[in-house]
């Protein structure tokens, strides 16, 4: 299987997956599109993949990313974190572990797989995804990818660094030099 | 009046201040009041501040303590002094920090006048102004130069900023860091608007 990486200036795929998202009966589940990512407030989005549930780096990894959720936050960015689990595994591993329980993103299944092979990251023996992140602009164009081997864990600093830099800044029109286009927020 | 909710980026913001639970500022309840994004942007603005390649933690504390001074800033110069200490910064490093602020406000003052009336009569009438703790700086000649600047920056005299300059470039210093303690007292200055 050749897996070619969605990568920078592409659109995202067009997908519809079930996410968890509380721990609370009957209010676990909801789905989450595509249309989303695209939007008129400028609202971005992170979204992270492991591999497998119940294994040891994934929980450190989405523990640390969870730590940093205000600062997602702030910069009015959505975090969505996927695995090729299905929504029922996400939330066993959630009521199972500590550190999984008070989770402020939502947990995306990628039940079929069909998302995590669109975007390229579909290891080839386990069909499990790579430890990828996307950064995701307001109009749904992938700006920044990153891929990790599967037992490579992520700096989350690093990637609130590239939102930063990708985020447009000096709007100001102190700035604006002869010539330049009109800056547009 | 029931005291305002803050937001979740605001509670954040003033845990990160370090500063009691009922704070609150007139400013800060305007911004809540209209729901505004600009607190998330400040907030990251100056979390951002403590992450430099061109400032040790100890030079960003210290800076931070001559324009929370020069501010009349007291939430803020609590924190730096704090985080000063923290840093490893010694008394004295941090007591010339303020006299630095005191100092150079006094400074601009009056090279802001001689520069704006340009009458080479207020050149030749002495200064009459102490200015003993520039001779041998704790802190060293460069970075009170760099504080020196950063006040002056914030103050607004034109020839104090760039004869400070020149001397920093003089004594080698990177644009890059040059420019990165004055990103950062207009940062802080920026905070100090609405935390105080």
């Amino acid at each position: 299987m050749s897996n070619r990486l969605l990568s920078i200036g592409q659109q995202f795929p067009a997908f519809k997956k079930t996410a968890v998202v509380s721990l609370e009966k009957g209010k676990e589940f909801y789905d989450i599109t595509s249309d989303e990512l695209i939007n008129d407030d400028g609202r971005w989005t992170v979204m992270f993949w492991w591999p497998k549930d119940f294994t040891f780096v994934c929980p450190t990894e989405i523990a640390e990313f969870n730590k940093s959720f205000g600062e997602f936050r702030d910069r009015t960015t959505n975090l969505i974190g996927a695995s090729t689990d299905s929504e029922f595994v996400h939330l066993a591993w959630r009521n199972n572990h500590d550190d999984l329980r008070d989770l402020k993103f939502p947990m995306l299944a990628d039940t079929s797989k069909s998302l995590a092979e669109d975007l390229g990251i579909l290891e080839a023996n386990e069909k499990v995804a790579y430890r990828a992140t996307f950064i995701i602009d307001p109009q749904g164009i992938v700006r920044w990818v990153c891929v990790n081997d599967l037992s490579v864990g992520r700096n989350v600093k690093e990637v609130i660094r590239v939102l930063d830099a990708l985020q447009t800044d000096e709007l100001c029109p102190c700035n604006w030099e002869k010539g330049k286009e009109t800056i547009k927020a | 009046m029931e005291a305002l909710t803050y937001s979740e980026t605001t509670q954040e913001f003033l845990e990160f201040l370090k500063v009691k639970n009922d704070y609150h500022t007139e400013s800060l309840d305007l911004l809540e009041q209209g729901k505004s994004r600009y607190i998330a942007d400040l907030k990251v603005n100056f979390k951002n501040s403590f992450e430099s390649e061109f400032l040790t933690k100890t030079e960003i504390a210290l800076l931070g303590v001559a324009i929370a001074v020069n501010a009349n800033n007291q939430t803020l110069r609590q924190f730096f002094t704090l985080n000063a200490k923290e840093e490893g910064a010694t008394a004295e490093a941090i007591a010339e920090a303020a006299a630095c602020a005191s100092l150079l406000s006094a400074n601009n003052i009056l090279y802001r006048f001689r520069h704006f009336t340009g009458k080479e009569k207020y050149n030749e009438i002495p200064a009459r102004i102490k200015m003993n703790i520039m001779g041998r700086p704790v802190s060293g000649k460069e970075f009170f130069e760099l504080m020196s600047l950063a006040v002056s920056a914030v103050n607004g005299c034109e020839l104090c900023v760039t004869s400070h300059e020149a001397s920093l470039i003089e004594l080698g210093s990177k644009e890059e860091r040059i420019f990165e303690a004055v990103r950062l007292a207009s940062v802080i200055t920026s905070v100090s608007k609405v935390i105080y």
